[in-house]
């Protein structure tokens, strides 16, 4: 079994909303059982007089870490499918900012202020009307805002890419950081509030024993340490290829896919599958089918669709279009299809149609209609010596009787992140 | 009905109560190939009222269409909806557990109702608009971001502690 | 391209339309309601000893409600009508095979029944509508002096109630052309499920009038001066853990009838497997396992359970939850089973 489940189509959509109801459920039960419902105890951190915050969200924070790193480790998870944010630096500067601002002001966060309503604090049901208007109210002036949003883009891209560090000496550093920080946050709760700390909840109270927590704080210490030892956690460069499946697949009539078909596809406005033009830019530029997205071979990473997607390659002939067929397979898409004949067959099966003797008038006036759709046109018989007729412009004419729906763009993808 | 003890029962130490939201963090990564999130629900949960209430108004808005999709299905049927519907489940089953439902404001001693909860709007409004200039809010950038050592989201929550931090003082009649 | 429109095509003759939109769910839940309210009524009217009625809330408060839902509902279905001035016209025929001629006929004994139940103990629940009003104590008297009269509308209200919550089902049911509805179950699922909404629905009206220290002023405000104005009894607390074991049986029951109505589909033709299939996986999942299951069901279950033990105080939740749920069972179903269709399983 490989992780991430829902990217390796384990389960569908739909599936995935249930068990986003489960896993919010926990969310929001660790977040009350943390106290984080009520906005004194929240507000407390900026007081120095209660530094819970801290202490739940870094150890939340390297639990997590810890626990990715190993697992993709171990190659069961697959890091590059796990959704990262991009990085817009000064947007996130300035939000953050201003997040921080509306934090202490307003006494929560989005997820605490659910939690605080849910049990019944007047203050976080208004503080989450006052998100909706202060959302509404940025949607009004987002226009204006769109290109500073969009500017300092870094991309998606991690610390140790940045800094070029190993991955797992940064996630030692940060579960030490966060160690440290947990004891200057018990010494600064000991100063301003004058409390003694509960020596069976604290990491420094003395006298010194193994404590649980204790236990905890080593735990992720070690795994830590574990990290910093093991190289790098992404799968790219360790795909294990069963030869034999791979060849007994290609040599599969199965794997290819008429233009025909795909002709009727389109057509019909299906959307289950993604068709990728693995050409060069230029060429995808002159002329490409339509819905088709353009990825040329060298810049064909894993993560731009679920592992369960229905994959149609095209390129020229078909050459190009096999080796990333080969790339996908061995980076574990399980539904790769081929483009039988490549552009050069949808040319001329699709988009200029001779008329054969066997094959009935009827079926003519067929391909006839669909090459009109594509923009096409089909031969008459007398026209079989002329030059290979010129390709049709991009965009190709709507015809009016033309099903609704099939020249629509591919849907787009809603946002994933927050 | 008779009623036993039903004093609010302590909060759970900070490191398990950490813990526990890690576990649950890591189990969204290995499930989903996503983090945590919260404020992305009530965008949705505004771009789909604007799109009931002015649907033309909100087509034409680039910022609420990232959010009502393709128009194939309802925007409401979004992942980040079900997850915070979730965590009102959860938050109230963990209340209700502990007897710490109470209809009540939470302020300090210094401060009158009104004053807090009209602090608390401006903070709510403050908080939805910063969350969509950084991209999302401490549950979807702070923690799951910072799990995933990306680098906005490092940068995003040390500028959240230093926002709160240089404000706290003006505001503390509301909380000390 | 299509060039002649046929009876395929026709938008008013494909099964694949979506022609109800809320009035009928709201209908079916409002009577599901109803049906629940008279069948706990009229049990609680036969088996009780008078004193013992909790005279408030199952056997005046319940029947009032029900009366009032009713009407609403019955306005619901006059909205969905497309020739609403004919609607008389259902009163002057019997169809015995139609279950629309015999839902009609049974609404209309409804009313009646409500009533009685709900002016035997009426001068007691709100002595100050009797004041104003003698004759209703003559009635009350009347009846409550006369065993087998109480025993008749109490026996007519469960005989009725339990009509009714099955005919919404039936109502379904009766639709051949909707494989999703072909189950004889959805009308014991129906009753079920209005038995848990008005069992909930009392259970969350007994837990706004206890007094609630946890409960803000102005909301405490709010229902004492209800309270003064309609100058009615406090009610009884006692009902409250009845009321909600109750529930926590039919919730239970209502499960088991969704899991074999589900079963029945999925042991049955390959076009009721589909039909299942969008509660199960399909477009209709998500909503019909977290509203419907976890919201509706489940989490009241887990909640009342609780209650039951001690573990927790009675809240409002596990009402507003079970009504919420019995709303959203009737939407989904109504919705799943119009897309549901004979003709999918062709291709």
């Amino acid at each position: 079994m490989n992780a991430p489940f829902f990217k390796y189509g384990l389960f569908g959509d739909e599936t995935s909303l249930i068990l986003a109801f489960v896993i919010g459920i926990a969310f929001g039960f660790f977040l009350e059982r943390a106290g984080f419902g009520s906005g004194r105890k929240l507000a407390a951190q900026f007081y120095f007089t209660d530094l819970s915050v801290l202490k739940v969200m870094f150890t939340a924070i390297i639990t997590a870490m810890t626990g990715v790193y190993l697992l993709a480790r171990i190659g069961f998870l697959d890091l590059s499918l796990v959704y990262l944010v991009p990085t817009f630096v000064v947007p996130q500067i300035v939000g953050g900012l201003l997040l921080g601002v509306g934090f202490v002001i307003g006494g929560y966060c989005p997820g605490t202020s659910c939690v605080s309503a849910a049990t019944g604090r007047i203050d976080g049901m208004v503080y989450l009307a006052g998100m909706l208007a202060g959302l509404f109210g940025f949607a009004e002036v987002y226009p204006s805002l769109e290109t500073f949003l969009h500017s300092t883009s870094l991309g998606q891209i991690t610390l140790p890419a940045l800094f070029h560090v190993s991955y797992g000496l940064l996630v030692f550093a940060v579960v030490l950081m966060a160690l440290a920080a947990f004891a200057a946050a018990e010494w600064a709760e000991k100063k301003t509030a004058g409390k003694l700390p509960d020596p069976n909840g604290s990491l420094t109270a003395l006298p010194w024993r193994l404590t649980p927590v204790r236990r905890l704080a080593f735990g992720l210490a070690a795994l830590g340490l574990a990290a910093a030892l093991a190289g790098s956690p992404y799968r790219g460069a360790r795909v294990t290829v069963d030869t034999r499946d791979l060849a007994l697949r290609a040599s599969h009539d199965a794997t290819s896919l008429a233009p025909a078909t795909l002709a009727d596809w389109i057509i019909q406005g299906r959307n289950d599958f993604a068709l990728v033009d693995v050409r060069s830019e230029t060429d995808f530029a002159s002329y490409h089918i339509p819905t088709a997205q353009n990825l040329p071979l060298a810049s064909l990473n894993a993560d731009f669709a679920p592992r369960n997607q229905t994959i149609i390659l095209c390129s020229d002939d078909g050459t190009q279009a096999a080796q990333a067929w080969f790339l996908l397979q061995a980076q574990g898409f399980r539904s790769v299809y081929l483009l039988s004949g490549g552009l050069r067959a949808w040319r001329d099966q699709v988009l200029f149609p001779k008329p054969s003797a066997e094959a009935p008038a009827a079926a003519f006036e067929k391909q006839a209609q669909v090459a009109k759709y594509f923009g096409g046109a089909p031969q008459t018989t007398g026209a079989s010596a002329a030059p290979a007729p010129a390709l049709p412009k991009l965009a190709p004419p709507v015809l009016a009787a033309g099903p609704a729906g099939a020249t629509q763009p591919p849907p787009k993808k809603k946002k994933e992140g927050c | 009905m008779e009623s036993p003890d039903r004093s609010p029962q302590p909060y759970w130490n900070s490191y398990w109560a950490g813990f526990g939201l890690g576990l649950v963090l890591l189990a969204s990564f290995v499930i989903m190939g996503r983090g945590l999130g919260a404020s992305g629900a009530f965008t949705t949960a505004v771009a789909a009222a604007a799109h009931a209430i002015a649907p033309a108004h909100a087509g034409h808005n680039a910022f609420y269409a990232e959010y009502l999709g393709d128009g194939s299905r309802s925007p409401l049927k979004d992942w980040l909806v079900f997850e915070v519907l979730g965590v009102f489940a959860g938050g109230f089953l963990s209340g209700v557990l502990a007897n710490r439902l109470k209809f009540t404001v939470e302020k300090g001693p210094r401060i009158s109702t009104a004053p807090r909860l009209a602090l608390a709007f401006t903070g709510g409004a403050l908080m939805g608009i910063g969350a969509k200039i950084a991209l999302g809010c401490t549950s979807g950038q702070a923690l799951t971001g910072g799990a995933l050592l990306n680098v906005g989201s490092w940068a995003f929550m040390l500028c959240v502690f230093a926002g709160a931090y240089a404000v706290a003082y003006f505001v503390r009649k509301q909380w000390t | 391209m299509i060039e002649l429109t046929t009876t395929r095509h026709n938008p008013l003759i494909d099964p694949s339309l979506h022609v109800w939109e809320w009035q009928i769910p709201v209908y079916l839940f409002l009577g599901g309601l109803v049906a629940g309210l008279m069948i706990i009524a009229g049990i609680r009217l036969i088996v009780l000893r008078p004193s013992r009625r909790e005279a408030l809330v199952c056997c005046t408060i319940g029947p009032l409600l029900g009366l009032a839902a009713l009407s609403l509902g019955m306005f619901a279905l006059f909205l969905d009508l497309a020739h609403k001035l004919h609607v008389w016209r259902l009163y002057t025929t019997f169809e015995p095979t139609s279950p629309m001629s015999w839902g009609s006929w049974i609404l209309l004994l409804v009313y009646p029944a409500l009533l009685a139940n709900a002016l035997a103990h009426l001068p007691e629940a709100i002595p100050a509508l009797a004041r104003r009003f003698p004759v209703l104590v003559a009635i009350s008297d009347f009846i409550l002096a006369r065993l087998r009269l109480v025993l008749a509308i109490g026996f007519a209200n469960v005989a009725l109630g339990v009509a009714l919550g099955i005919y919404t089902g039936i109502l379904l049911g009766a639709l051949g052309a909707r494989p999703l509805w072909n189950s004889a179950l959805l009308g014991p699922l129906f009753l079920f499920s209005g038995l848990s909404a008005a069992a909930a629905l009392l259970h969350g009206i007994l837990v706004l009038s206890a007094p609630d220290e946890e409960r803000p002023a102005f909301a405490d405000f709010l229902l004492s001066s209800l309270a003064r104005v309609s100058g009615a009894r406090p009610l009884d607390p006692n009902a409250g853990p009845v009321l909600a074991g109750a529930d926590n049986s039919f919730l239970t029951i209502e499960l088991a009838l969704l899991g074999l109505f589900l079963l029945g589909h999925l042991t049955s033709t390959a076009v009721h497997r589909q039909a299942a299939g969008l509660l199960l996986t399909g477009p209709y999942a998500a909503p019909f396992w977290v509203f419907v299951v976890g919201l509706g069901i489940l989490i009241p279950l887990l909640l009342q359970t609780l209650e039951l033990t001690h573990r927790i105080r009675h809240t409002l939740a596990p009402a507003v939850l079970v009504l919420f749920g019995g709303i959203a069972l009737r939407v989904i179903l109504v919705a799943a089973g119009q897309e549901s269709h004979w003709f999918h399983a062709l291709n």
